[in-house]
């Protein structure tokens, strides 16, 4: 057993030594990591809790923007978040899994390497190069096509943004299905089984779990991202009525009042926005991990 | 004479560039059980996954030569282009030395290429899925628990329940991979009668390590000798 599973240190000796130093960096990386994410909700809670007291949170959170009118609220940007990371994920949803499978169960080796290959480069480009490109590609065409505004519109920023969270979910989709065993595959492949067979019947109902925290993930891009709705959606802060209307999420909204006096209700409504995106993803993130949990346990 | 149900011609099989079976020509008589022996990692198991393409499913290997199969009555070569693959491994069933339910129940995972077949009928599933695994001798033990994950079975019941699948298609070849490893010694027994009864229908080609075994149940037997395949 000790050829396979090698030699157990000694207490006092050096590897002994050298394995509790380790043991002990991890774990306070694991403690920094979940004390900085505390930290941050402890952050936006203070700031938070005298609009709380003096009733000003609720009146930010369901109120118009109107500053000219007194009123700081930001259920315009909450509502253009939702739609935009709504949609965004329903376009690139299908589409991730659709290539995830691809991927795994249809094309080629050497092409699944080089499809594998562009998916993990597009995830290291820079979001702004996205909305740069869009800036000059799309917009104008938007423009064209709607015949009104300036071409920044929820349906500009939505393309853009499916294409950035689809390889983020395209990659953990992969994973999942290629942590299904090989030898599982194969006797689906030895009974005759069509790609799309595999799919439907071994691969699916093995990896959902995967699958939906492919999905948690790739929402979690889309509600966090700053700068294709900053630079594409054309930050207006009314209720989108229509698809083709200008709008700003939370996030761009943050960005945009920052230079505001710090005292001032345009500043405070920063952080009622920055707690909604914190509970907000932490409410989907709990959701998807019972979820998962429990399908974890019923398979077992 | 006896009629030759499977021809090789030249097969020569690479995993990762490196040489694992050589020039292999042989013949297998039809209605008979042919048995494979040779020492672990001779290239035993890859000489059956070229007899059904499998092969083209996993990553480094490449295989040349030419195989002839006897399918529906007809010599086929099933490297041509005309030959459907998925078909052909339902007429060339495999079973693998692990055992490798798929994650399903007990029942469908016999079920499972009926399914595959496009067969509707409830009623004749049943039929069909009860028979496979009363013939693999599992049917007393699983009666009473067919929906549960096929997976939770024991390594022997596993075993017993990929070879029911396998039956359930009707090959006309059935290969073998070290089939009673995983077995008790009665269990083993039953399973050798089983393919002693299968003989009239179907064609085996069979890995085996145990010497007994082979003088037991095969009609012939073969020895894979430094990447060759040698008529014993």
């Amino acid at each position: 057993m000790a050829e396979i599973f090698g030699k157990t240190p000694v207490p006092g000796s050096g590897e002994m030594g050298k394995r509790t130093l380790l043991e002990h960096l991890f774990t306070i990386a694991a403690l920094v990591s979940a004390v900085l994410t505390g930290a941050v909700f402890v952050f936006l809670a203070v700031f938070a809790i005298p609009l709380i007291k003096n009733g000003l949170f609720f009146q930010l959170l369901f109120s118009n923007w109107l500053p000219q009118q007194h009123l700081y609220g930001i259920y315009p940007m909450l509502a253009a978040s939702t739609m935009l990371a709504s949609l965004s994920l329903a376009l690139s949803f299908p589409v991730s899994l659709f290539t995830s499978f691809f991927i795994t169960a249809v094309a080629p080796r050497q092409l699944r390497m080089v499809l594998l290959y562009i998916v993990r480069f597009m995830t290291g480009i820079p979001t702004v190069v996205y909305s740069f490109a869009a800036l000059f590609l799309l917009v104008p065409l938007m423009r064209a096509i709607l015949g009104r505004g300036s071409g920044m519109s929820i349906l500009t920023a939505v393309p853009v943004l499916s294409l950035l969270i689809a390889p983020t979910m395209i990659i953990f989709f992969v994973n999942s299905f290629q942590r299904i065993p090989s030898s599982t595959i194969l006797a689906a492949d030895s009974l005759g089984a069509t790609p799309v067979q595999k799919v439907l019947y071994v691969i699916v109902p093995q990896a959902w779990p995967g699958i939906l925290n492919g999905l948690l993930l790739g929402l979690g891009r889309a509600i966090g991202d700053t700068m294709v709705s900053l630079m594409l959606a054309g930050n207006s802060p009314t209720v989108p009525q229509s698809l083709a209307d200008s709008a700003r999420t939370l996030t761009a909204h943050i960005g945009l009042v920052l230079a505001f006096d710090f005292d001032s209700m345009e500043f405070k409504s920063v952080f009622v926005s920055g707690l909604v995106l914190y509970v907000s993803t932490a409410i989907i993130m709990s959701i998807f991990r019972i979820t998962s949990t429990i399908s974890t346990g019923r398979r077992k | 004479m006896k009629k030759t149900k499977i021809r090789t011609r030249n097969i020569c099989f690479q995993y990762h560039k490196k040489q694992i079976l050589k020039n292999i020509s042989v013949e297998f008589p039809k209605g008979e059980i042919s048995a494979i022996a040779g020492p672990s990692g001779s290239g035993k198991s890859s000489f059956l996954i070229v007899l059904n393409r499998l092969w083209e499913e996993i990553d480094g290997v490449n295989v040349t030569g030419k195989v002839e199969i006897e399918l529906n009555g007809q010599m086929q070569d099933i490297y041509s282009g005309r030959i459907d693959i998925r078909q052909l491994r339902r007429k060339v069933s495999i079973v693998f030395q692990q055992p490798n339910p798929l994650p399903m129940s007990i029942f469908k995972n016999v079920a499972f290429p009926l399914n595959l077949a496009g067969l509707k009928d409830r009623e004749r599933i049943s039929r069909e899925v009860e028979s496979a695994l009363k013939k693999v001798h599992l049917w007393d033990e699983v009666k009473d628990r067919l929906k549960e994950d096929g997976r939770l079975l024991s390594g022997g019941q596993q075993q017993r329940l990929c070879l029911a699948r396998t039956l359930v298609m009707r090959p006309e070849v059935l290969l073998l991979d070290e089939p009673t490893a995983s077995l008790d010694a009665r269990t083993a027994e039953a399973i050798e009668q089983l393919l002693i009864q299968l003989k009239s229908r179907c064609t085996i080609v069979m890995v085996t390590h145990y010497q007994d075994q082979i003088q037991r149940i095969a009609d012939s037997h073969f020895e894979v000798v430094n990447g060759n395949l040698i008529n014993r």
